[in-house]
């Protein structure tokens, strides 16, 4: 279980603070998928930065399992995301010089896991091991570093816009993978969007605005991908 | 495209380098020229071998010194014009979109030219500084008639003015031939080229760790040039003067010494901080996954260190070859030559301080490349 408590995040300097946080507070269960819906400049971004530990806090607190992180080192934090925490971005981030096979190894790698090659078909890469990110296309990319993610068995999955590059067809296959993958292996899915559709897909959205949370609610009736509109 | 003192000040490699050589060849050469004037007052046999063997040396050391660093340069300067195409790649792009030819954009290259012209230009005013105790100090042994230091034009002509122009028209040529591509190549974002690794061995599988430590060092063969040529001058130039004791004098001794550690250090730092820096989004999303710095820094800046090791004893090698060559046949004729040995005490002291310094340096940019954040990384 996540608990975030009154967490407050500013960026700038004394003559020139942006407050981008503004006390937010709200629990996620294990195994839930959870989006966090806003329009662009709401905070969306910055607090999975700051509730996956990437970003410390100015205040308050963000627990695992009742164990804060908002206090620890650099290299708790680091120890943390490679136990934790799974992430994919807009961008993809693959290494260029590296191919499928060991882009997707330097997740499996982390986590001593052998079969890594296993969510790579589960992707539909199988085929493309030998391939370099510039050899591939968006929607591919954006699988291998699906694959990247879950190929080091994390707790809880972070996605920042994960289809926020791609077209719509891709963006629907890359949601129908995670989702399967969701429902295999049960790992807690935070992603954020501003897509108001893709929220259909999740147990519970949180929606933000100007830094705060304004509203939270479960899905009733749960869409795919292939459900829910572009 | 208007290049600012900004960007000229960014190949310091080349200020810094051409600096070193022209101070090496205005000595040597202003001494060859002076010294010539004297060849008639020269009556006796074996003071015309002497002076036949310190004009041999200077020419050796002018071909080698002069020779190395501007093939040197050329090789940084081609590699700094190229990373700087693939920086403004868009704004080259739309230039050459709105209809500007590659010519007339590579034009603006030629302002590269002024590094030459700044450095070359600070080695012979440091080299006419130094010059009046130079010549004290080969006057001192009274063996060649005495002969005192004039400045020869010819120099600053050849030295300064002409390499400047010649690495300005260089740069326009290859900006020229780099920008002949289409504009929406240059307008899209540069794909990576693919380093594809050699065969393996059947069922060897390398590691996350390993390959990208393998292919981060073999994408960038400039870089690999340039850290094994770093090595290559320091130990080569480094023990070279400290064997030179007994063949050469002291100032010349010191001289080498200097120009080895300046050049052999500023080649590594440029090298090394390009690796760090291309290598600073790799770096970041390993942090992310939970890698430690250690690791990380491991895998990009660690393939290096045998490369340097490599170049380090392809220096030791070179330069035991060459003072035997030179005590063989340049001084063959002339008494009172020591025989050349390979020098143990010095290899140490060269190979020690080399260690020292590129450990230092690898420890001090992954420093830097810890302290780096994540999300400013990435946004970039």
């Amino acid at each position: 279980m996540i608990q975030v408590k009154e967490v407050v995040k500013s960026f700038g300097n004394k003559e020139n603070i942006n407050k981008v946080l503004k006390g937010i507070s709200l629990s996620i269960k294990d195994g839930e998928f959870v989006v966090i819906l806003g329009a662009s400049g709401s905070g969306k971004s910055t607090l999975l930065n700051v509730i996956s530990g990437l970003e410390r806090p100015d205040s308050g607190t963000v627990s695992y399992d009742n164990r804060d992180i908002s206090g620890l080192s650099d290299k708790a934090l680091t120890e943390f995301r490679k136990d934790k925490v799974g992430f994919i971005f807009q961008q993809y981030y693959l290494l260029p010089n590296l191919n499928v096979d060991k882009n997707v190894r330097m997740g499996a790698d982390l986590a001593g896991n052998s079969d890594y090659r296993q969510v790579i078909e589960a992707v539909g890469l199988g085929g493309k091991l030998g391939k370099y990110p510039s050899e591939l296309s968006g929607g591919e990319q954006q699988r291998v570093s699906v694959a990247r993610a879950l190929a080091k068995k994390p707790e809880v999955l972070f996605m920042d816009e994960p289809t926020g590059a791609l077209d719509e067809e891709t963006g629907r296959l890359v949601l129908d993978y995670i989702s399967k993958l969701h429902a295999k292996y049960h790992f807690t899915i935070v992603m954020v969007t501003h897509n108001l559709n893709i929220a259909e897909m999740a147990d519970t959205v949180i929606r933000m605005n100007s830094g705060k949370i304004v509203e939270t609610y479960e899905n009733q009736m749960i869409k795919t991908a292939y459900e829910i509109g572009w | 495209m208007v290049l600012g003192l900004k960007d000229i000040w960014k190949l310091q490699g080349i200020i810094i380098i051409s600096f070193c050589a022209v101070f090496v060849c205005t000595l040597f050469l202003n001494h060859n020229i002076d010294v010539v004037s004297i060849e008639n007052e020269i009556t006796s046999e074996q003071v015309r071998l002497l002076y036949e063997a310190q004009m041999m040396s200077g020419k050796v050391v002018c071909g080698l010194c002069g020779g190395c660093l501007l093939a040197t340069s050329v090789v940084m300067l081609f590699f700094y014009i190229k990373q700087y195409i693939d920086s403004h790649r868009k704004q080259i792009g739309i230039l050459k979109a709105i209809g500007y030819s590659s010519f007339k954009i590579a034009k603006g290259f030629s302002a590269f030219g002024l590094c030459i012209l700044f450095g070359a230009g600070g080695g012979m005013l440091a080299a006419y500084g130094v010059m009046p105790y130079f010549y004290k100090v080969q006057n001192e042994d009274h063996i060649l008639p005495e002969y005192s230091a004039h400045f020869h034009p010819v120099l600053p002509v050849c030295l300064v003015i002409a390499p400047a122009l010649l690495f300005a028209g260089i740069s326009v040529l290859y900006g020229c031939r780099k920008l002949s591509v289409p504009v929406l190549e240059l307008l899209r974002e540069k794909v990576e080229k693919s380093f594809k690794a050699g065969k393996r061995r059947q069922g060897k599988e390398l590691t996350f760790l390993v390959q990208l430590r393998k292919n981060t060092v073999w994408q960038r063969k400039s870089l690999v040039f340039f850290i094994a040529f770093a090595a290559f001058c320091y130990s080569a130039m480094m023990q070279m003067s400290f064997s030179m004791e007994e063949l050469a004098s002291i100032v010349f001794s010191v001289m080498i010494v200097v120009i080895g550690i300046v050049l052999s250090c500023t080649t590594l730092f440029i090298a090394v901080t390009s690796v760090a820096n291309a290598n600073a989004k790799s770096v970041s999303m390993m942090r992310v996954l939970g890698y430690t710095m250690k690791e990380c820094t491991g895998a990009v800046l660690g393939g290096y260190r045998w490369i340097a090791y490599v170049g380090f004893a392809a220096g030791t090698i070179y330069q035991y070859v060459l003072l035997k060559f030179v005590t063989i046949v340049v001084f063959q004729d002339v008494e009172d030559v020591p025989d050349f040995t390979f020098d143990f005490p010095a290899f140490w002291i060269a190979l020690i301080s080399f260690l020292v310094l590129f450990e230092l340096l690898l420890w001090w940019k992954s420093i830097q490349l810890g302290k780096r954040s994540v999300k400013k990384v990435m946004g970039e």
